[in-house]
């Protein structure tokens, strides 16, 4: 219910956004900012200038939709879709070279080369710090496919259903379901000396 | 849609210590000023909207129509050149072919 009171609300500022109302821009842009910069920095894989321009693109292009809006889909599905549009697409244009934290990978050969030394000489799980925790994370989700990347994303911090995590990535439920299982086997060998639950 | 229960791998999840090791990094917040530069931008763009290299758009499609027009009314049309044209051009190649066979002596 509270889903559907905050789609209400969503409507109705995409509503007077589309009749120009800046006001409802502003209140709208306040709503989504964390989640659409949180996506497109966890999508890309750092917080630099890139992702402000990216997620700023998201809310232009709602901006420029929103009069021809109609209330069909949920407002944040859209959101999410028209973020994993740019993102896709951003990742795409800048090939298959990415830069994570301080980890330089190559997404053909999946290779990857530190400049603080290789991951296998970090302590054990217990003598990690949280900084070295978070930056083996980091690298394990620079590991993983574009779509595995965003569907473990919007499950396990947007807490989003299977059923729209598929309809903003253009895909099935079921579908969506597959790319999470896979995603959680890639995490669970890149990640495997520091967990140990059983497989 | 906010789910139950998170990091459960029987729900499809990560399971609990995968989701917790995921959790471990954090997701980045938008910045404090993100919304204010974000609207800056927008208005920028709107303002920009109409205006192509510091002219309205509209001048630039209307003069670039006008090109095209004029090119494609041009392009079928029959070079105009009258009889007296054809006629003073042809006695001034007869006129220059006798002029160079008197000077070849011939």
């Amino acid at each position: 219910m509270a889903g559907n009171q905050e789609n209400e609300i969503d409507q109705a500022l995409i509503l007077r956004m589309g009749q120009g109302d800046e006001e409802a821009l502003r209140d709208f842009i306040v709503r989504y900012q964390d989640r659409v910069y949180g996506t497109v920095a966890k999508m890309i894989g750092n917080t630099g200038p890139d992702v402000e321009d990216l997620a700023q693109q998201v809310f232009l292009r709602i901006w420029k939709a929103a009069p021809r809006h109609r209330a069909e889909a949920k407002i944040s599905t859209w959101v999410m879709t028209v973020t994993r549009n740019l993102v896709f697409t951003f990742c795409t244009s800048r090939g298959s070279r990415r830069e994570v934290s301080d980890v330089v990978l190559d997404q053909d050969t999946e290779e990857v080369r530190e400049r603080r030394g290789p991951i296998t000489e970090r302590s054990p799980r217990e003598d990690l710090s949280g900084k070295e925790l978070v930056h083996a994370v980091q690298l394990a989700c620079a590991h993983l496919p574009m779509k595995q990347r965003l569907v473990v994303h919007l499950r396990q911090h947007e807490e989003l259903e299977f059923a729209e995590i598929g309809e903003i990535l253009g895909i099935s439920e079921l579908g969506a379901k597959s790319l999470m299982f896979r995603a959680r086997e890639n995490l669970k060998i890149k990640l495997s000396e520091f967990f140990t639950e059983p497989s | 849609m906010k789910r139950e229960s998170r990091g459960d791998e029987s729900v499809e999840g990560l399971g609990p210590e995968l989701g917790k090791l995921w959790d471990s990094a954090p997701v980045p917040k938008a910045p404090p000023w993100f919304a204010a530069r974000t609207l800056a931008r927008i208005r920028r763009e709107e303002s920009r909207g109409g205006v192509w290299f510091g002219l309205p758009k509209w001048v630039l499609i209307g003069v670039g129509a006008a090109v095209l027009a004029m090119g494609w009314l041009r392009w079928d049309r029959e070079p105009a050149v009258g009889d007296a044209e054809v006629f003073a051009a042809l006695d001034a190649m007869v006129e220059e072919e006798r002029e160079n066979r008197w000077w070849a002596g011939l």
